[in-house]
């Protein structure tokens, strides 16, 4: 088995051509074999995943923040489900998946955190792959959950029965964590590539796409809860912002610097954290406050929930200095 | 630290009790009963409460009176239904007639915040055509108010109150969405969605006066359950933890374990002030304005006792109408066994309900009805087992294992004024040495075709969501209304549509007893509702010297 060559690499973005910096690499080390265990062939053919790239002189920095978002959502999921499905005192065994999922997902980003090889490893992406498709199970679950009470499709329903827009975050978890597999080949030469796309604009349009998702989920929670206090706006105002400024840079990925995008991701980020901090106030105000957290941990606003932004802006970070290094290379 | 709220009055010495702290106190303005405040206000309930908070809000001086006791939620209320019976008016009265009312927990209140410091929450704007019920359906009397004013205090009071309900209702004109969301519906809820589901009726998550988020200083609702009782969680938006504290903000003054006797009328038609009972000894409040909200029994038993030379026949009641036209409204209920635990002990009582025989006018007898879920506890409970089913013993201890598989819904349903119900003084007394209420009240043919087409209505639902062992209650009854009631004639109606007597100008009464008809929803956001019109109206004749 060979890895793939430069040659290949510029097949997959044949339609597009490639910048002067790139050419004007010299084409040194690629297809070196070395001595390690490879992705299986799937990986490489759907992640475009090189296996045997060079280990030296390339940053990691992307990849590790990448599979610090992943484990920032995954740990958001575990949290938050392991609380409401207890909760669901987990009548469904299915309910136990995402602990289980998102526990092996922290795990991987671990791992690939603290590694520094160039290449997917296949437990990590059996990881990832897991989190993403329990998290479309998840989110079937949840419709179905929410179609067979009176009512069906309601906001009675859509309120308090299982959240619809919560299994999505484990999906996103997964997501991320195969992007940063994806492009752990990265180079300053040559360019990732996210299941045949650039890897760069394609991390900028997930993590746009999945801070709207999340906003919509925040907004109809919040609404639930009535914008009681106005703080409750914050996370429905400002992440847009960020998934707009994020979704510009998919869109005309252009190798530039993006200060704006940055502050706002970086205030979307401060926002997950802050949001622990507001629900923790919030659920204070709940009857017997902390006194009694063994009730109103489960019923205050979810403690764990607001880092999934935080996950979100550090992938959507990632992306913007990979478009930094490489534009739409 | 926190007394005992029956022993001596809290609301003393500047100071009155915080309703959100335990053991707390928060400044209120005091008078002296030599002072002649704007006005003496007697029961600080749905009716009274609300008046002292917009009154005073308006710069007016009030003082409110109540017999009851000025309790703080979240010391006072424990989880215990027996306990809760502190609430109620249980001092004696003289019930009889066909039909004799149960009085008690179901209609009355002796607490500062009155019957809401136990009301179920539920909270729901009458169906339009009812204020004007002869003219559009033929039946009961017209209202002095119409509906579309109406609306506008409905707002100003689901405002108030912060209503949690359904983003849209179902039935009626459209209305502004509520300003809390609805609470989650329990299991018993559910089942009253799918009988309504199954027989094609539309049904709704209740707008509840609990809240589903927090508010200021109230916690959201826990979902204890003890909903029909005090909310030891002042999630309960009533009078005692919204406008009370409001009104003693804005200046009024709230007389606990006051109990007034006697209205006092100078030579001509003017009240001058009352005579109240606290702290063991009769006193005398002057004041330029007395307002009763005493309720339906209550106010009218207050009125005959003020009566004096001038006014033989009680205050106020030259039309002869003061304690007639008594209207309780029927409660039946249709309950049964779910072959999947309910547990319908959890939430608030009344989650869901349907309003469908309130709009619909298909039926073969006057008025209207709406079922909602219930979820007696376990004493409410064995009770309503012994009586609709007769039985005790091992039987009933049997029975009640099945308590966390019972399911049923309760109606509230529209009973027709008539004369012959009424509210009249006894010959007993009770311990202040007034002359007790004496109660007679029947249904008429009209109400049992009512509460029979509710039964059946009820019992089909609950058949078609799958539900066993049926057995209706048949014989419940709750709210009150009429006994003092308003109108466009002095000679057909106690009171103006400003709740002002027609014989005594500076008198007025408000809360159930001015209802006219009863409608068949719970009647609290009426009066409320009546209460906020009623304080801008007073406010516009004090502008125009009218008052």
């Amino acid at each position: 088995m060979s890895g793939p060559t430069r040659a290949a690499d510029f097949a997959d973005l044949a339609d597009d051509p490639a910048p002067a910096h790139v050419a004007r690499e010299p084409a040194g080390r690629d297809g070196e074999v070395r001595g390690r265990r490879a992705a299986p062939a799937w990986a490489e053919a759907r992640f475009g995943l090189p296996l045997h790239a060079p280990a030296t002189g390339v940053a990691i920095g992307p990849v590790r923040m990448i599979h610090g978002a992943a484990a920032m959502l995954a740990t958001s999921v575990l949290a938050d489900s392991g609380i409401e499905h207890d909760r669901g005192q987990y009548h469904n065994p299915a309910m136990f998946l995402p602990l289980v999922s998102s526990t092996l997902s922290i795990l991987a980003s671990l791992d690939g955190a603290t590694r520094d090889e160039k290449r997917a490893h296949p437990l990590r992406l059996a990881s990832y792959g897991i989190a993403m498709t329990v998290g479309l199970l998840g989110t079937g679950f949840h419709l179905y959950n929410i179609t067979k009470k009176p009512g069906g499709i309601s906001w009675e329903n859509l309120f308090y029965q299982a959240p619809i827009g919560a299994p999505a975050a484990l999906s996103l978890s997964g997501l991320l964590g195969l992007a940063a597999e994806g492009i752990r080949h990265e180079t300053a030469d040559r360019p990732p590539t996210l299941l045949g796309l650039p890897a760069a604009p394609a991390l900028a349009a997930l993590t746009s796409l999945g801070l709207l998702g999340t906003t919509a989920e925040v907004a109809l929670l919040h609404f639930r809860g009535n914008f009681q206090n106005p703080a409750m706006y914050l996370p429905v105002l400002l992440p847009p912002i960020a998934a707009a400024l994020t979704g510009d840079a998919a869109l005309r990925p252009d190798r530039r610097a993006r200060p704006q995008a940055k502050l706002w991701l970086g205030i979307t980020a401060a926002l997950g954290v802050a949001g622990v901090a507001f629900h923790a106030y919030g659920t204070s105000r709940y009857m017997g406050g902390f006194k009694n957290w063994r009730q109103n941990v489960l019923d205050g606003p979810p403690l764990p929930a607001p880092p999934s932004f935080s996950g979100l802006a550090l992938a959507g970070l990632a992306a913007l200095a990979l478009l930094e290094r490489h534009g739409d290379d | 630290m926190s007394s005992d709220p029956f022993e001596r009055p809290r609301a003393a010495n500047g100071r009155a009790p915080d309703v959100f702290k335990t053991g707390g106190w928060i400044p209120m303005r005091q008078h002296r009963d030599v002072d002649e405040v704007d006005f003496a206000i007697v029961g600080t309930g749905a009716g009274g409460g609300t008046l002292a908070a917009r009154l005073a809000e308006k710069g007016f001086s009030v003082v409110a009176f109540d017999a009851g006791p000025y309790f703080r939620p979240l010391e006072d209320f424990a989880s215990d239904e027996t306990a809760q019976e502190k609430l109620y008016w249980n001092d004696p009265r003289v019930v009889q007639g066909a039909d004799p009312i149960v009085m008690g927990g179901k209609n009355s209140g002796k607490t500062v915040g009155g019957s809401m410091v136990h009301f179920a929450m539920v909270s729901l704007r009458f169906r339009p055509e009812w204020f004007k019920a002869r003219s559009t359906l033929g039946y009961g009397a017209d209202w002095p108010i119409g509906w579309e004013e109406m609306w506008r205090y409905y707002d100003q009071v689901e405002r108030d109150l912060s209503i949690s309900g359904p983003i849209t209702y179902p039935w009626g004109p459209p209305r502004p969405r509520y300003p809390y969301r609805p609470h989650p519906m329990n299991a018993a809820a559910e089942v009253l969605a799918r009988g309504c589901e199954a027989m094609g009726m539309k049904w709704t998550p209740t707008p509840l006066a609990t809240v589903s988020a927090p508010r200021g200083e109230a916690h959201p609702c826990v979902y204890r359950g003890f909903c029909r009782f005090g909310c030891s969680t002042n999630a309960k938006q009533s009078t005692l933890n919204t406008y009370i504290p409001r009104a003693i903000r804005a200046g009024a003054e709230i007389r606990d374990l006051a109990m007034v006797g006697r209205i006092e009328t100078d030579a001509g038609d003017r009240a001058t002030g009352v005579h109240y009972h606290r702290d063991g000894q009769w006193r005398f409040q002057k004041a330029r304005n007395v307002i009763v909200a005493g309720y339906a029994v209550e106010s009218p038993r207050l009125l005959l006792n003020s009566a004096t030379d001038r006014h033989r026949d009680g205050l106020a009641n030259s039309s002869g109408l003061v304690g007639k036209n008594l209207m309780t409204q029927p409660n039946q209920a249709v309950y049964g066994k779910s072959k999947d635990e309910i547990r319908w002990n959890k939430g608030p009582p009344s989650l869901a309900i349907t309003e469908h025989w309130n709009y619909d006018d298909e039926k073969d007898f006057h008025g209207g009805y709406c079922w909602m879920g219930q979820g007696p506890l376990p004493i409410e409970w064995a009770k309503t087992m012994t009586t609709s089913r007769g039985i005790w013993g091992d039987e009933l201890r049997l029975a009640m294992q099945d308590y966390n598989y019972q399911v049923g819904v309760k109606m509230v349903g529209e009973c027709l004024p008539s004369e012959n119900n009424r509210v009249e003084l006894a010959d007993q007394k009770d311990r202040y040495g007034l002359p007790v209420a004496k109660i007679t009240f029947g249904w008429s043919e009209n109400d049992k075709a009512l509460i029979r087409h509710a039964l059946d209505q009820m019992e089909m639902s609950m058949e078609a969501a799958g539900v066993t062992d049926l057995f209706r209650q048949e014989e419940d009854a709750n709210h009150l209304g009429g006994t003092v009631k308003m109108g466009d004639d002095r000679r057909s109606s106690v009171l103006d549509a400003d709740c002002r007597s027609w014989d005594v100008p500076n008198l007025f009464v408000c809360d159930g007893s001015v209802f006219p008809t009863v409608g068949g929803v719970n009647p609290s956001l009426t009066i409320q509702a009546i209460a906020l019109r009623t304080a801008d109206r007073i406010e516009q004749l004090a502008a125009h010297g009218d008052l």
